[in-house]
């Protein structure tokens, strides 16, 4: 019990005076293996390259379409999976941030043994992949997740006192008699009681499902809980309950949260701050009011566009998202968001799969196309299979039709017999930048790569 | 909160964990039981078993061991309701009843070792490859694959036409050939089971993979593999009972499969009961096994177990 008591002491202080969770350009690819031998023969980019910082006692809400990757970093955090680059920090303050940002500016090559020194007493303390021992169990304990699926979260064969007491066994806090007593505290912490300690997960409904999860996840008094999209499989009654549940839990015991959702409506209503995903990348991040008021990001107006709200008038068209999201084993030059923006400009990123995309849905000049050869995204030769259609192609890019963003990005045509020749004018990667205090954003019209235009 | 607590059927609370198990249990049988089918096969089971403990009591048994068929040169040929041998004899004096009530011990040896062991075996192969996956997997599953590919009958006659004619190594033969199904079926349940949410957070928890295999990913797999037992049970019996047929078990054994092929030369001359009476004990067990797999599967099957 001291440990606990302990704990909690540690845990005095303001809300945001130290970082739980620090992540530093996360990367998590899955490799696409083809073939027989199951060779390599391409990653898809789930998660690409995030830095995020969730503070002590706040709510980040991570929000994005599914695919986006927002689950894929809520299990890279959790220690369910390994990222493949970049590092997820645990509890680490910002003078060791500081340092650390600092060394791994420095090439591998150049840094002097004391950074290296500095950077591995780091990680062995705080990187959660190079944990051991009681720095791996502190880790452990003060970070748990609660899952979308309540149904699969919780093993069928299992009895309720057996889940909510298990993390107590592992970690030797309790046994027997104390055990159930600890149980039945933390069932009535989430509004259930002792008549619920020896029935089965699949006795009970959804949303008493969750509770149970979330009494699981309580069981260790962590610091830092992930959610996973907790209330998306509830009926929107039950969803109201468990989101008081999880803020009252949240103000009685201090508790910091990762609240992952692609319901605007509730990440407004649980959060602090919000980073928007999008394709694997965060492009906006800011407090929960300044995004909702002034979002410095067309993918996150479209969002909030696309939430219906009820107030709304019911005869105005709800403006959705047109196309699909591309596909993240190949993500687009860039900003990602370019082939979907309705405000997209000349530099947000305009490359060769742009022009077939354009060619293929507005004329039908590619059915003579026989062969792609890129030599980058921005510089590729498409070969047709007469030179009537090569010349045909050249003509339309030429033409007016061609997409008023795109059309200044168009380095040159040619058409060199049946060959066309495409050259877009190539584009750095967009990075985030901030536009106003602790509001970032990574879409050109705000940031100072504005000046381009 | 209106979604806290209201069970959805009345019943008294629980008081503890092995009240609800037993009681589980109990709803598991009620259920098993609610199957006129199942209950047939069942009692059946039941007889076979019965039939074989008491074995010692029902007959004489035959000095020194038991298991050889006594012969009774005096009685060759003798047709049912010959006094002192109720099923009548073989062509080689051999007691029918004598074969019939010893070769269901046999038989119950035979089917609960091979099953044993190639329930293990296999889960333990089937678990490897499933829970660690990667190259593990990938070499398990190709030693499986090549067991595939030979017909089971086939493959089973062969390993025992190798080894020599004896009962033991129809054991071995069987054992050999049963086990690579058992390892498909559980290595299958895992990768599903593994998948669920519940594994992940017993590993959020800090829960060890060996524990997490023992708590969350075998009891959730195990179930078909407790069907395809209990299938197996009658199987093994039958293709046993065929290699004893074609005369690679030892002669003279209380065993059906022998007792059939010992009684088939009178088929044709009107001398049915040497081959019948074994024959359809042979019948009776696989189809009681089959039957009671069949009511097994439609209760313990996640997919139609109540949620």
């Amino acid at each position: 019990m001291t440990s606990v008591r302990a704990q909690s002491l540690e845990r005095e202080g303001s809300v945001g005076d130290r970082p739980v969770m620090t992540l530093i350009d996360v990367e998590k690819h899955f490799p696409i293996k083809d073939g027989v031998l199951q060779k390599v023969v391409g990653h898809v980019k789930a998660v690409d390259g995030v830095s995020l910082e969730i503070r002590r006692g706040e709510t980040l809400g991570l929000v994005g379409e599914s695919g986006c990757g927002k689950t894929t970093l809520g299990r890279c955090i959790s220690g369910i999976t390994a990222p493949t680059g970049g590092g997820i920090y645990f509890r680490l303050s910002d003078v060791d941030r500081a340092a650390l940002e600092d060394i791994l500016a420095t090439p591998g090559k150049e840094r002097t043994p004391e950074q290296r020194k500095r950077m591995e007493r780091i990680e062995s303390r705080h990187l959660i992949t190079a944990l051991t021992g009681d720095a791996w169990r502190a880790y452990r304990r003060n970070c748990q997740v609660v899952f979308q699926d309540a149904f699969s979260s919780l093993n069928p064969r299992q009895l309720v006192k057996d889940i909510v007491g298990r993390p107590l066994r592992i970690h030797k806090e309790a046994s027997g008699a104390e055990l159930t007593e600890r149980v039945v505290s933390l069932l009535e912490s989430v509004g259930m009681g002792r008549q619920h300690l020896f029935r089965y997960p699949h006795q009970f409904s959804g949303g008493q499902r969750q509770r149970i999860s979330i009494a699981r996840a309580l069981a260790l008094d962590p610091e830092f809980i992930v959610l996973d999209e907790p209330t998306s499989a509830l009926d929107v009654s039950v969803q109201a309950q468990i989101l008081n549940l999880l803020h009252e839990l949240q103000r009685d015991r201090g508790l910091t949260y990762l609240f992952i959702s692609h319901d605007l409506g509730v990440v407004k209503l649980m959060s602090d701050r919000i980073a928007v995903m999008y394709l694997g990348e965060v492009v906006e991040q800011g407090t929960a009011t300044e995004l909702f008021e002034r979002p410095r990001h067309p993918y996150t107006e479209a969002l909030l566009a696309a939430n219906p709200d009820l107030d709304a008038d019911v005869d105005k068209e709800i403006e959705g998202l047109e196309g699909t999201v591309p596909d993240p084993a190949n993500p687009p030059e860039g900003c990602r968001f370019h082939t979907r923006c309705p405000v997209a400009t000349p530099i947000c990123g305009w490359e060769v799969d742009d022009a077939v995309t354009w060619l293929s849905v507005e004329t039908n000049l590619l059915d003579a196309m026989t062969a792609v050869e890129r030599r980058s995204n921005f510089d590729a030769t498409l070969a047709f299979a007469d030179d009537g259609s090569a010349e045909a192609v050249g003509k339309a890019m030429t033409a007016g039709s061609v997409p008023p963003a795109m059309a200044p990005a168009l380095e040159s045509v040619s058409v060199d017999g049946s060959k066309v020749l495409l050259r877009f004018l190539p584009v750095p990667p967009v990075e985030l930048e901030e536009v106003e205090p602790g509001h970032v954003t990574s879409c050109v019209l705000h940031t100072s790569r504005r000046r381009e235009l | 909160m209106a979604d806290v607590a209201q069970p959805r059927t009345v019943i008294p609370p629980a008081t503890g964990a092995l009240t609800v198990r037993l009681r589980r249990l109990g709803e598991v049988t009620v259920q098993t039981l609610r199957n006129p089918v199942t209950v047939i096969g069942l009692v059946i089971i039941v007889l076979m078993f019965a039939m074989a403990l008491l074995a010692p009591v029902l007959t004489t048994p035959n000095e020194p061991n038991p298991y050889q068929m006594p012969r009774d040169w005096t009685a060759l040929n003798e047709p049912p309701g010959t006094p002192g041998h109720p099923l009548g004899t073989t062509a080689h004096g051999g007691d029918v009843l004598y074969g019939v009530i010893w070769g269901s011990r046999t038989s119950l040896w035979l089917s609960l070792i091979v099953v044993a062991v190639t329930v293990t075996i296999g889960t333990v192969v089937g678990s490897l490859a499933g829970f660690i996956g990667g190259k593990v997997d990938e070499i398990l599953m190709r030693v499986v694959d090549v067991f595939l590919a030979i017909p089971e009958l086939i493959f089973a006659l062969a390993i025992a036409a190798v080894l020599g004619p004896s009962f033991s190594n129809i054991i071995l033969a069987l054992a050999i050939v049963y086990w690579v199904k058992y390892a498909r079926i559980i290595r299958g349940q895992i990768i599903h089971v593994k998948q669920n949410e519940y594994v992940d957070s017993a590993r959020v928890i800090g829960d060890t993979k060996f524990r997490i295999y023992l708590k969350d990913v075998l009891p959730n797999s195990i179930t078909p593999v407790m069907v395809q037992a209990t299938m197996d049970m009658g199987a093994i019996v039958l293709v046993g009972a065929t290699l004893s047929f074609i005369g690679l078990s030892e002669a003279g054994l209380a065993e059906w499969g022998v007792l059939v092929s010992e009684g088939q030369v009178g088929i044709s001359t009107g001398r049915w009961w040497a081959s019948t009476f074994p024959g359809l004990m042979i019948f009776l067990w696989a189809l009681a096994f089959n039957l009671v797999g069949d009511g097994l599967r439609d209760v313990l099957d996640p997919r139609t177990e109540s949620r």
